[in-house]
């Protein structure tokens, strides 16, 4: 177990930067998902921290020690791979075992940590076995257990769960948090599923085009996004956005271009053209306050149902409990005004707060703690 | 959920018997390809087997009307083959592992190590591949003179060495890139160095790759004739190639003699593929990734 530092860390492949200077402090035990799309640069400040690419600039350190220039097998990690790289020659046991045998243990310790190691991760009946004549999933279990046979300091986690199917990956996930819990070590993990992200993770950091967007605990992400992109990241289905222009007036209202008026919770802190971000679970149907759209399809999910409707000139999804009657072409009026609505510039994509959100956030955070 | 069973009657699941044309074309021109492949072979052995008096009087392919086995103890004897089997098998036996060693190393660092001429020292190894070597026939016997190796089992086997191992380093490293590379990465991780990797990882997933470069390597290597022909003077230190041309020459009359030469010549080759062949078989490195 240990703590891993990373100041001010970057990486170009000659003339291109693809990480412009990453720095995060990760806690002993703690367990970190990257998270970001496809060439955020994640796995590449994975590899680094695990010593498979150069670092270009900058300093990392495992425990006390900066490990910029140490071989991967001195770091103290271990790394699971999205596609396992399981030795296919070699039994379970040997799979194991390899590392071990590596590091010179005689051969009845190795066998008792495989036992051991097998144990946890019910791999006991396959010892035996090769990769070729498992399932993915217990594959998946044998890189795990090639990872904790030896007590890293840290473990690495790149993307282990995406090539398996949608049920396994949903067992895969709870037990790799079961696990983290029982050892109690140090895990950084990437994913571009904020799914995996959100529920698994101690704290998430978003990574876009090389640089840290946001990072903080899922629900302060979920809740407090920095900027459109980590709003539009982290939430399924993905936040609604609403360009349009402050009304002035006693009532705070967005007016789109088309002249639909949004009433609003909350006043921006601002003047203008802003962009409105509403999650789909908090649209509501509301003939009162509601805008008029139309609806584009409705897709029932079986216990909720996902409207997507156009509003002005863009699509916005809400998500309604329970069935809906109406079907495409109907008009519903959708509302808005919710105090955890959030705002950005246009320009920037920042974003802006509003007043009297700051005490609506502490209010809320105080009944996510209870 | 409920078992549905639906019952059938036998017949209605029985698929129609239809071949694909092309499978049967392709069929033919295979049996018609190894006819023509396996027929000097049955000519040779046929007349391996007949009197000197029944090679003329018979058809060339007939089968021999009396086994006569004294052609080949005559062709041991005549063709020296006592000496030149042994000649032949201590070049090929050191010159087959050595080479593809050498080969096997050389192509992983080229596939697995990041050095800055990478790139330049592949195309360079490819370079080797194209020179033919009747070109460096003169300027090679002049370079093994030099080096006083001439009539040398060290003389040959370095100038075997200079002419595989480049088309052999080219397959592997080809070979080598595929693999994924987590593997090794895995490997470095769980403290292997890269000596391991390349023994412990690469040298087991590769065997069949290894297998069929091994064949070939060997079947060339015992057949090879104008190297040894320019380096190897004494024919105390002949090839079975070599014992071979003395052989037509002395005793062209003799052709159940000549085939039966022939035949003990191709027979240790044979042998070595037969043995190898089994290793031929893909897959060895599925269930490594997913799958």
């Amino acid at each position: 177990m240990a703590t891993v530092e990373i100041a001010d860390v970057r990486k170009s492949y000659g003339s291109v930067d693809v990480i412009h200077g990453i720095s995060m402090a990760i806690e002993d035990g703690e367990f970190v998902i990257l998270v970001g799309p496809s060439g955020c640069g994640k796995s590449t400040l994975l590899r680094m921290i695990a010593g498979l690419e150069e670092i270009s600039g900058g300093r990392i350190s495992i425990g006390d020690r900066v490990v910029n220039n140490l071989p991967p097998k001195d770091r103290d990690i271990a790394m699971v791979f999205q596609n396992y790289a399981l030795y296919p020659q070699m039994t379970v046991a040997q799979n194991l075992g390899f590392s071990l045998e590596m590091a010179g243990l005689k051969k009845p310790q190795i066998r008792t940590k495989v036992e051991e190691t097998a144990e946890i991760l019910g791999l006991t009946p396959l010892l035996s076995r090769k990769p070729a004549q498992l399932s993915g999933g217990q594959r998946q279990r044998v890189a795990m257990g090639r990872a904790i046979v030896r007590d890293p300091a840290v473990f690495l986690f790149d993307e282990p769960l995406s090539n398996l199917d949608a049920n396994l990956r949903v067992q895969m996930r709870a037990e790799i948090k079961a696990l983290h819990r029982r050892l109690g070590s140090t895990i950084v993990y990437v994913t571009h599923d904020q799914i995996e992200a959100m529920t698994m993770a101690d704290r998430i950091v978003v990574l876009r085009a090389g640089i840290i967007e946001q990072m903080g605990t899922p629900l302060e992400l979920y809740d407090r996004p920095e900027n459109m992109f980590v709003a539009r990241f982290l939430g399924s289905p993905s936040m609604n956005f609403l360009k349009g222009t402050l009304a002035e007036g006693e009532e705070p209202a967005l007016v789109l271009p088309g002249g639909d008026r949004i009433v609003l919770a909350s006043r921006p802190e601002a003047r203008g053209e802003i962009v409105l971000g509403v999650r789909p679970q908090e649209v509501t149907i509301d003939p009162v306050r509601g805008t008029p759209a139309r609806i584009v399809v409705t897709e029932p999910t079986g216990a909720d149902t996902h409207i997507v409707a156009r509003v002005g000139d863009t699509d916005v999804t809400c998500v309604v409990q329970g069935r809906v009657e109406e079907g495409p072409d109907d008009i519903i009026p959708l509302s808005f005004a919710v105090p955890s609505a959030h705002y950005f510039d246009p320009e920037t994509e920042q974003r802006i707060d509003a007043a009297g959100s700051v005490l609506e956030l502490a209010a809320r955070s105080q009944r996510a703690v209870q | 959920m409920t078992a549905v069973t639906t019952t059938r009657p036998a017949d209605e699941i029985v698929p129609a018997k239809r071949r694909d044309p092309l499978l049967i074309a392709l069929w033919i021109t295979l049996v018609v390809i190894a006819l023509i492949w396996i027929a000097p072979f049955v000519f040779i052995f046929f007349t391996s087997l007949k009197s000197n008096a029944e090679v003329m009087s018979s058809s060339a392919f007939a089968p021999p009307a009396s086994v006569h086995w004294p052609n080949f103890e005559g062709a041991w004897r005549n063709g020296d083959f006592g000496r030149t089997l042994i000649n032949s098998t201590i070049i090929s036996f050191v010159k087959v592992p050595l080479g593809l060693l050498i080969s096997a190393m050389a192509a992983y660092a080229l596939a697995r190590i990041r050095l800055r001429w990478n790139k330049a020292l592949v195309l360079f190894v490819l370079f080797g591949t194209m020179i033919p070597f009747q070109v460096m026939l003169a300027p090679l016997f002049t370079l093994v003179n030099g080096l006083g190796l001439i009539d040398t089992y060290v003389g040959i086997i370095l100038p075997y060495l200079a002419f595989g191992v480049p088309y052999q380093v080219f397959i592997l490293q080809g070979f080598f890139r595929a693999v994924p590379k987590e593997l090794s990465e895995a490997a470095l991780i769980d403290g292997a160095s890269h000596i391991t990797v390349f023994r412990r990882i690469f040298l087991p997933i590769s065997l069949p790759v290894l297998a069929a470069l091994l064949i070939l390597d060997f079947v060339n290597t015992w057949n090879e004739f104008a190297m040894a022909l320019v380096i190897l003077q004494d024919s105390a230190m002949w090839t079975l190639p070599l014992g071979l041309m003395s052989f037509q020459g002395q005793f062209s009359s003799d052709y159940g003699q000549l085939n039966a030469a022939i035949v003990m010549t191709v027979l240790p080759a044979m042998i070595v593929y037969l043995i190898f062949q089994r290793y031929f078989v893909s897959g060895l490195t599925s269930g490594a990734l997913k799958g």
